[in-house]
């Protein structure tokens, strides 16, 4: 079987982070953001994942070379000369979703975490005998999305209604689609939405079905929900292997720790931590609701939370990061420091504190 | 003869714009601010440029191999792989440096501006017996910098005091010297510094000499420097070669248009402006103290001052953009909007108006 993955642009909402690396290679919970579909994706038989880019491939390129080979499936680039929207893409990727075999082919948007649950929506679509299904979540608040209104029982769609004024339901498109070959026929090259035209066409054709996603889902493109969405997952984790997450009297709740990462003594971490490959946290550290990446040292005594550290930066003894600090790669927070929701781009060094949400270029 | 350009790191105050690109190659006056000193060098017969980085020597080294074939120069990186200060980099380049000619060697901060007056240099470094000239300015807040204390009738330095309390003298580091291979045997390979370091030394010898620098200087390391030093290189390039600027009715003061972009009618271009390769000024456009780089298109009845627009990004029309505006790579700015000094990261739109100066990423 074959997927697609839309990644579409430039990353600006996780800025700083992007602009030290692509959004799909920006790592969430220990792994780049894209690994975590592709392993999903290959666990239920995909044997050729296409990703659609329209920016810094060269980038993709070279990290995905290593992917290939460390996990046996294929993975190329379908690169865009000009955005193409959310339909677009597949038109453009056509020869390599439609291999001949009927199968259908997945489709993600690139910043929906979940549980994947693959294999379930394959058998949901092999058994309604429709051209499309779609993966719809439950949101508290639906008149903000567009809603998919579906028949109950049988889970087709009759209509999509973008921010409804009144209720009409709360189910929203989760960004996770299962496609026969024949809605490729449907969409011409140029820039398209699947949403507003493709979709509602298959679904006047009584063709386009509903599956309710079940277990968690965010879209992680943004630093807020990047950080609601750690909570989510390690909540799944705990659920599902409970024995990946950290335990001892250091950690209170949901805590990731990477094997190669070293904690010291006196520290406190946790709740809905993540901390990555080669971190050193020094003792006496308190750590809550953050993400520590690759490389990062923390000193000791600091107290960080509702933050993310980026990669190979430091933050100094008795630091205070809270409030939605986002440091950059290479970010250097010196001893004694306070910042409440400083926002740091690469390689810089704070010396002074930040007392108010800011950039800092 | 050698030359050696610090360029250094990050280029992290001449953001947005280097976010984009390395600091030498951010376009000033309508040319990679490092070919402005390599042409110069050239015309006093050096050889061969090395260029000292420690971020991104790729995206250097392609961009130099077209110069080397246009200029006839060649030009090399020297890459620290740590910071290395502003005398390190030359024990790093030592064997590039000193080729046993005996023969001088400049050493130049990439972010001067000036008229570079080399030859004069030369002459001067020649006259005198000692072993390493530095150029000097004029500034009128001396106690800002780090003064250089000389004789005034032979230039020898008698010393150098940092941010002096009281009056000591008015003329600071230019950042432009010339060395003779002699220097490398006082320097070892470590963060070092020269100013602070090796210059000492060799004034503590009475072997080193200062020259006044003829006309003007500006370290255009930053947003608002640059616009400044982009007057005084106008200025000067009206004493020099009148026949670049642009003339008109439609010019006020010094103004310099490449020969690719194209200005519409009922403009008023002017004091101190440049306009890059490919841009295209439509109809009734003021522009006035700032920079339009390569590809921008300015909309009609737009109004710009004091502000930096960046490569391939446009401006709608009756925008009114000012007090220091930077705008990164690829922006676009929507019909109507005002930016009271917007500082805009790449890939970005502006829709609304930035009323305060702020960071837009």
């Amino acid at each position: 079987m074959k997927a697609l993955i839309l990644v579409g642009g430039f990353g600006t909402r996780l800025r700083p982070l992007t602009l030290s690396f692509p959004k799909p290679l920006v790592d969430f919970a220990n792994k780049p953001m894209i690994l975590h579909q592709i392993e999903a994706l290959k666990e239920v038989g995909v044997t050729e994942v296409v990703l659609a880019i329209n920016y810094r491939p060269e980038v993709m390129i070279n990290f995905l070379k290593d992917f290939e080979d460390k996990l046996g499936i294929t993975i190329t680039c379908s690169q865009e000369t000009e955005p193409l929207g959310t339909a677009g893409p597949l038109a453009l990727a056509k020869d390599k979703l439609a291999d001949g075999s009927g199968e259908p082919f997945f489709v993600l948007n690139s910043d929906v975490i979940s549980e994947y649950p693959f294999a379930e929506l394959i058998e949901f679509h092999k058994c309604h005998g429709g051209e499309a299904t779609i993966m719809v979540t439950k949101v508290d608040e639906p008149s903000k999305y567009g809603v998919v209104v579906m028949e109950e029982a049988t889970g087709r769609v009759e209509r999509f209604v973008e921010k409804p004024k009144i209720f009409v339901g709360n189910k929203i498109n989760a960004g996770i689609y299962l496609l026969n070959p024949s809605v490729l026929d449907r969409i011409e090259l140029r820039p398209t939405s699947i949403e507003k035209e493709v979709f509602p066409q298959i679904a006047a054709d009584q063709k386009l079905y509903a599956m309710v996603l079940p277990g968690f889902w965010m879209d992680v493109g943004q630093p807020r929900d990047y950080i609601t969405g750690l909570r989510l997952y390690l909540d799944s984790l705990r659920k599902k292997s409970a024995a990946r997450l950290a335990t001892g009297a250091h950690v209170v709740g949901n805590v990731l720790v990477h094997e190669s990462a070293k904690i010291g003594e006196g520290c406190l971490i946790g709740p809905d931590v993540a901390i990555g490959p080669g971190c050193v946290v020094e003792d006496g550290v308190r750590l809550s609701r953050c993400t520590v990446m690759r490389g990062v040292r923390i000193k000791k005594h600091a107290c960080i939370s509702n933050s993310i550290i980026g990669w190979h930066s430091t933050v100094g003894q008795w630091a205070r990061i809270e409030n939605m600090t986002i440091l950059g790669e290479d970010v250097h927070v010196c001893d004694e420091v306070y910042s409440n929701g400083g926002v740091v781009l690469p390689h810089k060094e704070i010396k002074s504190s930040i007392l108010k949400p800011e950039i800092v270029m």
